[in-house]
C-alpha cells in the first residue's frame, strides 16, 4: 500500500510530522512576537530585506516599461495641453508665492524681533511610489529613492496635500514608508486654527486617524485643520496632516472622541515629496540675527538723538 | 523504501518546482488596481497545494515555512504570519494526502475552500492580536477567487509539469 506509507513512513511518521508542525509553527509565533515588540528580529529583518531589493526591480519593471511605452505614443497634442495647463499653473501658484515670500519674510523679521527659533529651510526631493504590491495590513509603501539618493531613515514624507508618512527602512535603490494610518504610529500635531497641541494616531484605516488626547471642553470644530506641531523633532512643523471629520463629546469622559481624514491620498498617491532640512540652513541662523541685531539698535538711538 | 523515481526527474521536478513557487511569489507581489487586489487569490498556498498532492516527500513543512518567510519579507507583513499559515496548510494537505488526491474534482475543490478560509480566520487572529482593526467583508474573497482558479490552475502547472518532464526525457 503506497498511500500508506506516503501518510508517514517517508520520514518518520505521523507522530514526527505533527512534531514539526508545532515546532515550525512556535518559531513562526515566536518571530510574529518578537518582530512586533521591535527589538532584534525587527533589525535583522531590515537586513535581510535589502535583499529583497532586485525582487521589487523584478516586479516593477513591467509597469515601468508599459508607462515608457504609453509615454511614447502620447499625442503632440495631448502634451501641448497638459503643458499649458501645468504653466498657468505655475503662474497662479508664483502669484501665490509672492505673496507668502513677503508674509515669511515678515514672520522672521518678527521672529528675530522676539529672538525666538529660526525656522529652517527644508529641501523638497521628488519620489515616486514604487508599485509593488505589499501587504495591505502593513501599512507601508515602498519609494523609488534609496541611500544612493541620500535618503535617510525617519525622513518625513508628504505628498501634494499632506503629511504621509515618514521613512523607516532605507535601501539602495528604495526605501519604505510607514503611514500615519499605522496603529503603531503617532503623530505630533495641532489645531491650526487654536493652536491646540495634541498627537494623532493611526488606528489602521487609510480612511482616518483618531485623536485621542483632546480635552472635551476644547475648542474643536469639524473641518479644522490639523497640522504637525513640529514636536518629536520628526516632522518638521507647520505641514498640514488631517482635517477633523467628527466629534463625539460623551458626558462623564475626559476626553472627546475626535477622528481626522488625512489630507494626503494614503492609499492612491503616486507622487511623494521627501522633506530633508537644507544642509544650508544650518549656516544661516547664525548668519541672520547677527543681520537683523544691528538693525534693531538703530532705532532707538534714532529716536534718542532728537 | 519507497519507489524511488529516477534521480534524473526528481532533479527535473525540484527545478520545476522551484520555478512555480517563484511565479507565484513575483504574482503576488504584482502591482494591481485595488478591485483586482481584493480578490487576489493566495498563489503561494495554491502552488504549494499543488505540488504537494501531486509530488511525494518534496513539499515539506519545512519547505512551506520558508516560502512564507520569504513571503513576509517580500510583502513586509509581520515576520511569521504568512509562515504559519502556510505551515498549518501543507501540513493538513500533506497529513490527508493520500485521501485528498483520490476525491472527485468537486469535492477536491470544497476541502480547498474550507483550507483557505482556515487560513484566512488564522490571518485575520493575527491581525487582530497585532492591533489592527477587522478587516472588511473583501477579507474574505480571496479562498473564494482562489477555488474557482484552483481547476484551470491544476490544468495549466500539469501542462507545464509534463511538457517539462517531455523535454526531459527526449
Amino acid at each position: 500500500m503506497r498511500s500508506d506509507a506516503g501518510k508517514g513512513s517517508r520520514f518518520f511518521g505521523p507522530p514526527a510530522q505533527t512534531a514539526r508542525l508545532m515546532i515550525y509553527g512556535l518559531v513562526a509565533v515566536v518571530l510574529m512576537a518578537m518582530d512586533y515588540r521591535g527589538g532584534f528580529v525587527s533589525q535583522v529583518r531590515k537586513t535581510v530585506e535589502r535583499a529583497a531589493e532586485p525582487v521589487y526591480h523584478v516586479v516593477e519593471w513591467p509597469v515601468r516599461a508599459t508607462r515608457g511605452v504609453i509615454d511614447q505614443f502620447r499625442s503632440r497634442h495631448s502634451l501641448r495641453m497638459e503643458n499649458e495647463a501645468l504653466q498657468q499653473q505655475i503662474l497662479l501658484q508664483q502669484a501665490e508665492l509672492q505673496r507668502l515670500e513677503t508674509l515669511s519674510r515678515e514672520n522672521e523679521r518678527l521672529r528675530a524681533l522676539f529672538e525666538g527659533a529660526q525656522t529652517l529651510a527644508f529641501q523638497y526631493r521628488f519620489a515616486e511610489l514604487v508599485r509593488v504590491e505589499l501587504d495591505p495590513f502593513s501599512h507601508r509603501v515602498l519609494i523609488d529613492r534609496g541611500s544612493a539618493d541620500g535618503v535617510v531613515e525617519g525622513q518625513a514624507v508628504i505628498d501634494g496635500a499632506g503629511v504621509m508618512g515618514q521613512v523607516e527602512s532605507v535601501y539602495l535603490h528604495f526605501s519604505s514608508v510607514r503611514l500615519i494610518s499605522d496603529p503603531n504610529h503617532a503623530l505630533p500635531v495641532q489645531f491650526s486654527r487654536t493652536g491646540l497641541r495634541t498627537v494623532a494616531f493611526g488606528f489602521g484605516e487609510t480612511g482616518a486617524l483618531d485623536l485621542p488626547n483632546v480635552p472635551l471642553q476644547a475648542d474643536v470644530r469639524e473641518g479644522d485643520l490639523v497640522v504637525t506641531s513640529g514636536l518629536g523633532e520628526r516632522f518638521p512643523g507647520g505641514y498640514p496632516v488631517a482635517r477633523v471629520a467628527s466629534i463625539v463629546r460623551e458626558e462623564g469622559q475626559t476626553f472627546a472622541q475626535v477622528l481626522a481624514q488625512p489630507l494626503a491620498a494614503l492609499d492612491r498617491g503616486r507622487e511623494v515629496l521627501l522633506i530633508a532640512p537644507l544642509e544650508a540652513a544650518a549656516e544661516e541662523p547664525p548668519g541672520s540675527p547677527s543681520e537683523s541685531r544691528p538693525d534693531v539698535p538703530p532705532e532707538p538711538e534714532a529716536e534718542v538723538n532728537p | 523504501m519507497n519507489v524511488r523515481l529516477p534521480t534524473g526527474i526528481r532533479r527535473d521536478r525540484r527545478s520545476v518546482i522551484a520555478v512555480t513557487l517563484l511565479v507565484a511569489l513575483l504574482l503576488s507581489l504584482l502591482p494591481l488596481p485595488s478591485w483586482l487586489q481584493a480578490i487576489w487569490p493566495y498563489w503561494v498556498a495554491l502552488v504549494l497545494v499543488y505540488w504537494c498532492l501531486e509530488t511525494q516527500g518534496v513539499i515539506t513543512v519545512g519547505l512551506a515555512f520558508t516560502c512564507g518567510i520569504l513571503l513576509d519579507l517580500f510583502t513586509g507583513s509581520l515576520l511569521g504570519q504568512h509562515a504559519l499559515s502556510l505551515v498549518i496548510i501543507i501540513y493538513l494537505v500533506d497529513r490527508f494526502r493520500a485521501r485528498l488526491r483520490f476525491f472527485p474534482p468537486w469535492q477536491q475543490l470544497v476541502i480547498l475552500l474550507a483550507l483557505l478560509v482556515n487560513d484566512r480566520v488564522i490571518q485575520l487572529w493575527i491581525i487582530t492580536l497585532s492591533g489592527d482593526p477587522l478587516p472588511s467583508l473583501d477579507f474574505w474573497l480571496p479562498p473564494i477567487a482562489g477555488t474557482l482558479l484552483w481547476p484551470w490552475l491544476f490544468i495549466v502547472l500539469d501542462r507545464y509539469r509534463g511538457a517539462m518532464r517531455r523535454r526531459s526525457a527526449s
